[in-house]
């Protein structure tokens, strides 16, 4: 799965050629030792927390009464059966789904317009991407402020246009798009420095010979950029669902997962189970299958995006 | 096409780029507005573009009373650590990925592992990692994070510093070698001073990655003197909904230190932030 000469090329570098009986011993496997402390860390801090998920999540465990026994799969038949965590899979789904969408599409437009070779791009592009450097919960604030529904701005206008004002946060019709939002606004940039980087290795001589083939702009642009921008979209795609998918910093700053149960999340529905009721057993199943949906979702989009580049 | 078509095309093309200018800059501007505006000034219900008696005691206020410069200590020392950390075995790992060939492909399932961690989201590990922790009897809330953050970190690190590391001839370490220096000596004089900048992008992607981090700082750090500037900023949010000038200034001070990193990395921007996605 990895480009080929991306690792070591060749032989490899001849292994060995220390002093001494323990330095010999020592250099002869020098490779591992230098590699040993990330893998343990990845084991420790990775592999082994996936398995041990697994296994807590067989059992009943909750963390204040001192409770720990075997409980078979009755966890995932609760999970089953709880509407709340329902409601929270199929709104992290909308969640996703907007959200990548949006800033796909978005950030692919914006995209071909910096590509447009306009003048002052150079001091333009640095404040359009600014967004994404914030941190997330500078964002978060941002918004809050913006969508305050007694002080906030937006309101402000509305009123002074006569309009009725609108509860951003505290509406359950509006409070999902309200996040979205707020992602659109932080990533679209980073959609937008992604495609701009594939539109910029595009040749130019392609554009020329079809200029002189006679194509107008829609057939360049259909049947030149889109091609060969293909793989770009879909990598935005890609990092933008897994990166949507966690989605819990900002639903816990600014709704809480209310009002009612509109904008719970499934990070946000293991984090309360976990950390507010310390129920372990159950947020460890809860969080086992948010890996089986993540990783049914990545590899399957993975494995496509592997066969069309293959073809 | 006809010259006046073209000329109109273009000035819809200067306005859009614009319009996206002032859609990315203007809540930013807001917030600057907010934090430096009189409480009066924002509650009285008017839309003031810019502060009409500019202030800086919000600042103070949320720097000192608000115990921000705490926070900031928190989340500096556990970003450094982190990161050096990272960086360090990251490296040592980098180096022999580019260097060496491995029994049964221990390198590819190494790396293509450090890819998939990208793709679990960091709320499924925190059961286990916090049992792990207590049963280890790990309490100190600095330590803790400093190793939990090595999930997000060490791939970073591992995936980035691989393309700097094989950009390196190994004829210069070879003749090091071949002049009777031990494979760590060539590491340490040879190698280690040429990738130097690769180091430096790949700590300062480090450093972002963490000061950002919200996740398992709210759940590691759960006394006010734990906590790092997001959960600080998280709790402003959600108990003073209103005090906004202080909230408004923590944040952009809190922003500085990224902005200013985010500067020097310019030219790797695409590649660490797509590391920070999953590649």
């Amino acid at each position: 799965m990895l480009p080929r000469g991306f690792l070591c090329r060749g032989e490899g570098v001849s292994l060995g050629s220390g002093r001494g009986s323990v330095g010999i011993w020592f250099e002869r496997r020098i490779h591992l030792w230098l590699l040993l402390p990330a893998a343990l860390l990845f084991l420790v801090l990775t592999v082994f927390p996936l398995i041990y998920n697994g296994y807590i999540s067989l059992h009943h465990f909750a963390f204040i009464r001192r409770v720990f026994r075997f409980a078979g799969v009755q966890n995932y038949v609760r999970l089953s059966q709880d509407g709340l965590f329902l409601a929270a899979i199929a709104n992290t789904l909308r969640f996703v789904g907007l959200a990548t969408a949006a800033e796909v599409a978005l950030g692919t437009g914006l995209a071909l317009l910096f590509n447009a070779r306009l003048r002052g791009q150079r001091v333009m592009l640095p404040m359009v991407v600014l967004p994404m450097m914030l941190p997330t919960m500078v964002v978060c604030a941002v918004w809050v402020i913006l969508y305050d529904f007694e002080f906030g701005l937006f309101n402000n206008i509305l009123r002074s246009l006569g309009l009725a004002p609108v509860q951003w946060l505290s509406d359950p019709r509006i409070a999902m798009a309200s996040i979205v939002l707020v992602d659109i606004w932080q990533w679209t940039p980073f959609v937008l420095l992604l495609i701009l980087a594939g539109l910029q290795s595009i040749p130019d001589f392609l554009y020329e010979a079809a200029q002189i083939d006679g194509a107008t702009t829609f057939q360049r642009f259909r049947y030149i950029t889109l091609p060969l921008l293909s793989f770009q979209i879909k990598l935005a795609i890609l990092l933008r669902l897994i990166d949507t998918f966690r989605i819990f910093d900002k639903v816990y700053a600014m709704t809480g997962g209310g009002p009612g149960y509109s904008t719970e999340t499934i990070s946000l529905y293991i984090f309360r189970e976990g950390f507010r009721y310390f129920n372990l057993g159950y947020a460890a199943a809860a969080s086992v299958v948010m890996v089986l949906l993540v990783l049914a979702i990545s590899i399957l989009y993975a494995r496509r995006m592997w066969k069309e580049m293959r073809t | 096409m006809p010259k006046r078509r073209i000329a109109v095309s273009r000035i819809v093309l200067y306005l859009s780029a614009l319009g996206t200018v002032l859609v990315a800059l203007f809540p930013i501007w807001w917030l600057v507005n907010t934090s430096l505006k009189t409480p009066l000034e924002f509650l009285s219900g008017r839309t003031t573009l810019f502060p009409h008696e500019p202030t800086l005691a919000h600042y103070h206020e949320v720097l000192v009373d608000r115990g921000f410069l705490r926070f900031f200590g928190n989340s500096a020392l556990i970003a450094i650590a982190a990161t050096a950390l990272s960086v360090l075995v990251g490296s040592l790992a980098a180096y022999s990925l580019t260097r060496f060939r491995f029994p049964w492909q221990l390198d590819k399932v190494f790396l293509l592992w450090a890819i998939a961690i990208r793709t679990i989201p960091p709320i499924v590990l925190v059961v286990p990692l916090f049992i792990m922790f207590r049963e280890l009897r790990i309490t100190n809330v600095r330590a803790i994070l400093i190793l939990a953050y090595q999930v997000y970190t060490l791939p970073l690190a591992v995936w980035m510093l691989l393309g700097f590391f094989r950009e390196i001839p190994r004829e210069l370490e070879e003749a090091a070698l071949t002049d009777g220096a031990s494979r760590v000596q060539a590491l340490v004089r040879i190698v280690y001073p040429l990738v130097t900048p690769g180091l430096a992008a790949a700590a300062i992607f480090c450093i972002i990655t963490v000061w950002n981090e919200f996740t398992y700082a709210l759940i590691f750090a759960r006394v006010p003197s734990d906590f790092t500037v997001p959960i600080a900023i998280a709790t402003f949010i959600t108990e003073y909904r209103t005090l906004w000038g202080p909230l408004a200034a923590g944040g952009l001070i809190s922003s500085l230190p990224l902005l200013v990193f985010t500067v020097f990395v310019q030219r790797y921007l695409l590649r660490g932030f797509a590391l920070r996605g999953v590649f």
